[in-house]
């Protein structure tokens, strides 16, 4: 027993202790046989032992669990056998290594669980302030007792987001010269961090640490990594109380700081993105209209709720340069969706603008501007219709011309609902082009209608999956006889929109031109003719 | 014969020396209409003597401006490369597509680019579906 190559200690039922391996002896100098044993060995084991002696209790030669604890900062694990004589023997087995390992598992267990959370929470955000927010506050929550998220300097400012632990985090922008700080600039320029015990916790400006932080024991600075670009840097600051970072912590914080840096730097480039489509719609967005020359103008776009995806659909008026001439309308559909149709539509736009003298011949307006854009890249195409509007009298003289584009519905006061006559070639993808003109008259409340296939090919109704169709569109407008332009497009509008109801939609645009109806100044019986208002 | 499986639209391909014939089942779309491209440019640099290209149109279901815009840039690039594009048994949706846009002439006239212009030669696809353009060695034309 005295040999064994473990602690062993044997104590009696009364709490003597009866013998000790000389290993135990090396372990607790103080346990000599004959000690009282629960005042020689530490609480733990001298609970245990009380425990398994304590009066009443069946003795046996039953194994027990054993229990664990520290001797002289060592981790024991004590497993003991009862003898019949209810004295106990105690084996000790250190097992301080295999308690290390078993920490560092559960420690790195933790880092993944958290590394795991904070792309959870900074992946569903496309916001680049809440990737910020997040990013300090988790930064704090589980790295430091603070975090600062500096994102790269804009002008003179520095975007900071500053989080106390167990606060919420502060937005701010400081004129602060990064250079100040050892690391952050370099840290700001993408550069490895600078190890942590270089940086002397005495140099962090005040703008950086929070107030009523008290001070600052150590500093960690690490670039926040971005899409060829850093995203910013993450500061962590801990109080001069705690721990100062150890190698280990400051790797772990460059793990995170790569998924933040990854979350903030998409976030940049979507809102990057977000900002040119606004620009770019708020460039394509169709002017409002109403009544030139005595002819009424309406229009109506409801652009598809594919944000990424700006829409193809445009409409222009141009009201004659001269009194005299023809106002030319526009309204037209560009195939494909995103920034190159948002291109193609601008480029048609200026074109048309430009072609203007000449809109009293639409073939040709339509050849120069098939011309202008047919390109041996891409076959991406528009199709369009020319309408030039005139009042005659008391009604509106039209030219229509279609290039590949549904024609234009011309509705009658009866109820009455015709196509215009005309058809064409598509522009922007094959050489030729050729295209027919119809000439329609409007009398006095008639309307002439120009809408894109968005209208018609929208898919909705009572089962979901009906396109609402040219029958549909006709049967809808024969109910808006006599009604003003605005109403027309509003009541199209609405129909359209109740039909694909929640469902996606492509884009709507809707343009009507109506001959007013006239009131009747002079006249007396109905008969002759009277003067009109304009 | 080859497949592609993935999205909406499937194609599937049968070759002979100098005819290409290309069934087409599906969307022809924004999301896949490229497929059908980089099919037919694979085909084109694959068979230098190709005479005719048949797409095999009746599995088509939905075309949208994409759709239509790449049938465009596939009869621009068989034009260039001398082949007879057909667009074999239409759906009447298709046609009333090609018919509002324009486009169904273009589609269907004869080859005027390139040094071949046999006469006679199959440039008008059947307007009735069923029986496709004989793919025989009469049609065989010179290499340039």
């Amino acid at each position: 027993m005295r040999h064994a190559p473990y602690p062993v200690f044997v104590a009696d039922g009364q709490g003597t202790l009866l013998l000790r391996s000389d290993a135990a002896g090396a372990l607790l100098p103080g346990a000599r046989p004959g000690a009282v044993f629960t005042d020689v060995v530490p609480a733990w084991l001298s609970a245990a032992h009380d425990a398994l002696t304590e009066p009443g209790r069946r003795a046996g030669r039953a194994v027990h669990t054993p229990v664990s604890g520290a001797i002289s900062e060592r981790s024991f694990e004590a497993h003991s056998s009862v003898q019949d004589d209810n004295s106990v023997v105690w084996w000790l087995i250190d097992d301080t290594d295999h308690q290390l390992v078993r920490d560092a598992l559960q420690m790195e267990r933790e880092r993944t669980e958290f590394l795991a959370k904070t792309s959870n929470l900074l992946l569903s955000s496309l916001n680049l302030e809440r990737c910020m927010d997040v990013t300090a506050q988790l930064a704090a929550e589980y790295l430091a007792d603070a975090a600062l998220v500096i994102a790269p300097a804009r002008g003179q400012r520095l975007p900071v987001v500053s989080c106390l632990r167990g606060d919420s985090p502060v937005r701010s922008q400081e004129s602060a010269d990064p250079d100040d700080v050892p690391g952050l600039d370099e840290a700001l320029r993408g550069f490895p961090p600078v190890p942590s015990r270089w940086i002397d916790p005495g140099v962090a400006p005040d703008w950086m640490v929070p107030a009523d932080f008290g001070p600052v024991g150590s500093i960690v600075i690490t670039p926040l990594p971005g899409h060829g670009v850093a995203a910013g840097a993450l500061v962590l600051l801990r109080r001069s109380g705690t721990a100062a970072f150890t190698e280990g912590e400051e790797v772990f914080a460059r793990l995170f700081a790569t998924r933040a840096g990854a979350a903030m730097s998409a976030a940049r480039l979507y809102a990057e993105q977000a900002a040119i489509t606004e620009v770019l719609m708020r460039e394509l967005l169709p002017p409002s209209l109403h009544q030139i020359s005595g002819v009424d103008f309406s229009g109506g776009y409801r652009p598809s709720e594919d944000h990424e995806r700006i829409g193809g659909d445009f409409y222009d008026v141009h009201p004659a340069a001269v009194e005299g001439e023809a106002s030319l309308v526009a309204l037209g559909d560009v195939c494909g969706k995103g920034l190159e149709a948002a291109v193609l539509t601008g480029k048609i736009r200026n074109t048309l603008h430009a072609l203007l003298p000449m809109a009293d011949d639409h073939q040709r307006m339509i050849s120069l501007l098939n011309t202008a854009l047919v390109n041996s890249h891409h076959t991406r195409f528009a199709t369009l219709v020319l309408a030039s509007a005139i009042r005659e009298g008391s009604g509106v003289n039209l030219r229509l011309t279609s290039a590949g584009h549904p024609p234009p519905l011309i509705v009658r006061t009866s109820g009455e609902v015709e196509e215009a006559a005309t058809s064409g070639t598509l522009v922007g993808a094959i050489p030729e082009t050729r295209a027919r003109t119809a000439a329609v008259t409007l009398a006095p409340g008639d309307s002439c209608v120009l809408y894109t296939d968005g209208i018609t090919e929208a898919k909705g109704g009572p089962l979901g999956g009906t396109e609402f169709g040219e029958e549909r569109l006709q049967r809808v407008l024969a109910q808006c006889a006599g009604m003003p332009s605005e109403g027309i497009v509003e009541h199209v509008q609405m129909l359209a929109s109740q039909w694909v109801g929640k469902g996606r939609h492509d884009d709507m645009a809707v343009v009507v031109i109506s001959a007013p109806r006239t009131q009747h100044l002079s006249a007396v019986n109905g008969r002759t003719r009277g003067r009109y208002t304009s | 014969m080859t497949t592609k499986p993935p999205s909406s639209l499937r194609l599937t391909t049968v070759d002979t020396e100098d005819t290409v014939r290309i069934e087409v089942h599906g969307d022809l779309d924004y999301d896949n209409a490229d497929h059908l491209l980089l099919a037919v440019t694979d085909k084109l640099a694959e068979h230098p003597r190709l005479g005719d290209l048949h797409l095999h149109c009746a599995g088509l279901e939905l075309v949208d401006s994409m759709g239509l815009s790449i049938l465009l840039m596939i009869h621009r690039r068989t034009s260039a490369a001398g082949v007879r594009l057909h667009l074999d048994d239409r759906p009447a949706r298709l046609d009333r597509l090609l018919s509002l846009t324009g486009t169904l002439e273009h589609f269907t006239a004869p080859l005027t680019e390139g040094a071949e212009g046999s006469p006679g030669s199959s440039a008008e696809p059947p307007q009735t579906g069923g029986e496709t353009t004989p793919a025989g060695p009469r049609d065989r034309t010179a290499p340039p």
